[in-house]
């Protein structure tokens, strides 16, 4: 019995403490936490020269590209619906290229906008 | 007067199974006399995924086997193409992995004290569990870009050089307290103590005919750590927590106490990254990588158990067969023998101390 009551006070206490403090959490849509910028969100391309190797490093065959005749990038397709955000195709892009910006809200009514198209390539 | 059974379906979407989990109970009244877990609903094919692409494309998605400590199975497969190549580790890069690994597990098993109590009815240590996990995983957001899915061991080392090491000696200095905390308000709570004390007894026998690892065999008395022989561990003091209940509130206990162990890891390598050189490291090039023909092999001590992966090489840029062993598969399994002659009111607390993750079970 007095253990009961000791417990139900030490409990108690250990709650009541937190009553005074701020509260942890976000109200999400109003408030944003701060992102770093080792933050891994939407892609974006920027100087690319085709040399495919994000696409081989790519988990989910998110990527696909085409080149031209002279051999220049010309049409480069991210498909974020596949994309899992691990960052590979920006770690090991050679000319750093590809970044991974501070983007996360992505929801969409139309499909076709989680499709990431770059015309172009090395000379823009 | 004639006994009658029936079965129960314990499951798949029943928030206390920690997952999809469906367990067939049979049942007369509410004393359990069998248990058949029914698994398979969160499997994914990491196996099979594993022949389609290569390694470094894989590496990304192991994270995924086991979400509450990913870190673990990254180390894994780096450790086998590591192995393979015969690359050596600098002093540097294995502290950081400790580090990581250890911040990991201590983020893994405070979820597991939470939700272990939500599954006995008290809310409150949910939430501050969670408020004290949500500090490590926001280190980990700003050292690797993400929350649960780091992809920041590479083949060779590490992404790049650890940062912020302040956050790491705030988590630490302020865990021990609040782990104190929890102790207050659940270790020796009468309540508590009477839903988990006696209740699932696992002996060492049944835990090794069953194969349990990890933190559920050492709860029952059996001296068994792959840290100690784990180069990566190699120079570092830490203590092995064994218990000899057997019981639920042992395995809570046990895993209270290997958080306290974490801590004292984590300060050991804090303490060496502190005064490092800037980080030298010898990655593999992972484009074209191809590991030479053979088998390999390499386990880790996860939070759920031991935790080894399989290769069998043919010289090709992707293995021709790799198998994970998972610790919660094994535990999952168990709950076939030790449920039995249980009651219903007890199954959630003893499925639930057994420390189960279904990702992590299907793959």
């Amino acid at each position: 019995m007095i253990s009961e009551i000791k417990a139900l006070r030490d409990g108690l206490w250990t709650v009541f403490k937190h009553l005074f403090k701020k509260p942890v959490t976000l109200e999400y849509p109003e408030k944003r936490r701060e992102l770093n910028e080792a933050f891994r969100g939407k892609l974006t391309v920027n100087g690319c020269v085709g040399c495919g190797i994000c696409k081989r490093v790519c988990p989910s065959g998110a990527i696909e590209y085409k080149k031209n005749d002279e051999g220049k990038v010309y049409f480069y397709k991210f498909d974020l619906k596949k994309c899992i955000f691990c960052g590979n195709c920006a770690y090991y892009c050679p000319k750093g290229a590809i970044k991974l910006t501070k983007e996360y809200e992505l929801a969409s009514g139309d499909k076709n906008d989680l499709n990431l198209i770059y015309k172009g390539g090395a000379d823009d | 007067m004639t006994i009658t059974t029936f079965k129960l379906n314990l499951g798949p979407q029943h928030p206390s199974t920690h997952g999809v989990l469906r367990l067939v109970l049979e049942l007369e009244g509410e004393k359990i006399l069998s248990c058949e877990p029914d698994i398979g609903y969160l499997h994914r094919g990491m196996e099979k995924m594993a022949e389609r692409i290569s390694y470094i494309q894989y590496l990304p998605t192991v994270d995924r086997i086991d979400y509450l400590a990913g870190c673990f199975y990254s180390e894994l497969l780096c450790r086998i193409v590591e192995n393979a190549l015969g690359v050596e580790l600098p002093d540097k890069v294995r502290a950081i992995r400790v580090m990581l690994l250890e911040l990991n597990r201590i983020a893994s098993h405070l979820l597991w004290v939470g939700a272990f109590l939500m599954d006995l009815g008290a809310v409150s240590p949910f939430f501050y569990a969670f408020r004290e996990r949500e500090m490590i995983l926001r280190y980990f957001e700003k050292l690797t870009g993400q929350r649960m899915m780091y992809n920041y061991f590479v083949f060779g080392g590490v992404r790049k050089d650890i940062d912020y090491l302040g956050d790491v000696e705030e988590i630490i200095s302020i865990l021990p307290e609040k782990i104190d905390d929890y102790e207050k308000i659940i270790t020796e709570n009468p309540i508590f103590l009477r839903r988990t004390k006696g209740k699932g007894m696992l002996d060492i026998d049944t835990a090794l005919n069953y194969a349990v690892t990890g933190v559920n065999l050492r709860a029952s008395g059996m001296d068994y750590d792959t840290r100690r022989s784990d180069y990566l561990y190699r120079g570092f003091d830490f203590g092995v927590v064994i218990l000899d209940e057997g019981d639920a509130w042992a395995r809570y206990k046990a895993r209270i106490m290997e958080m306290r162990e974490s801590v004292n890891i984590i300060h050991q390598a804090l303490e060496y990254l502190k005064i490092s050189p800037a980080l030298e490291q010898k990655l593999i090039n992972p484009v074209n990588l191809k590991l030479p023909a053979g088998d390999y092999y390499a386990e880790i001590e996860a939070p759920r158990g031991l935790a080894s992966c399989f290769v069998r090489s043919t010289g090709e840029d992707k293995p021709y067969r790799l198998k994970w062993r998972t610790g919660s598969y094994y535990s999952v399994n168990l709950l076939r023998k030790i449920l039995v002659g249980e009651y219903l009111n007890d199954a959630i607390a003893i499925a639930g101390s057994l420390d189960i993750i279904l990702p992590e079970v299907d793959k």
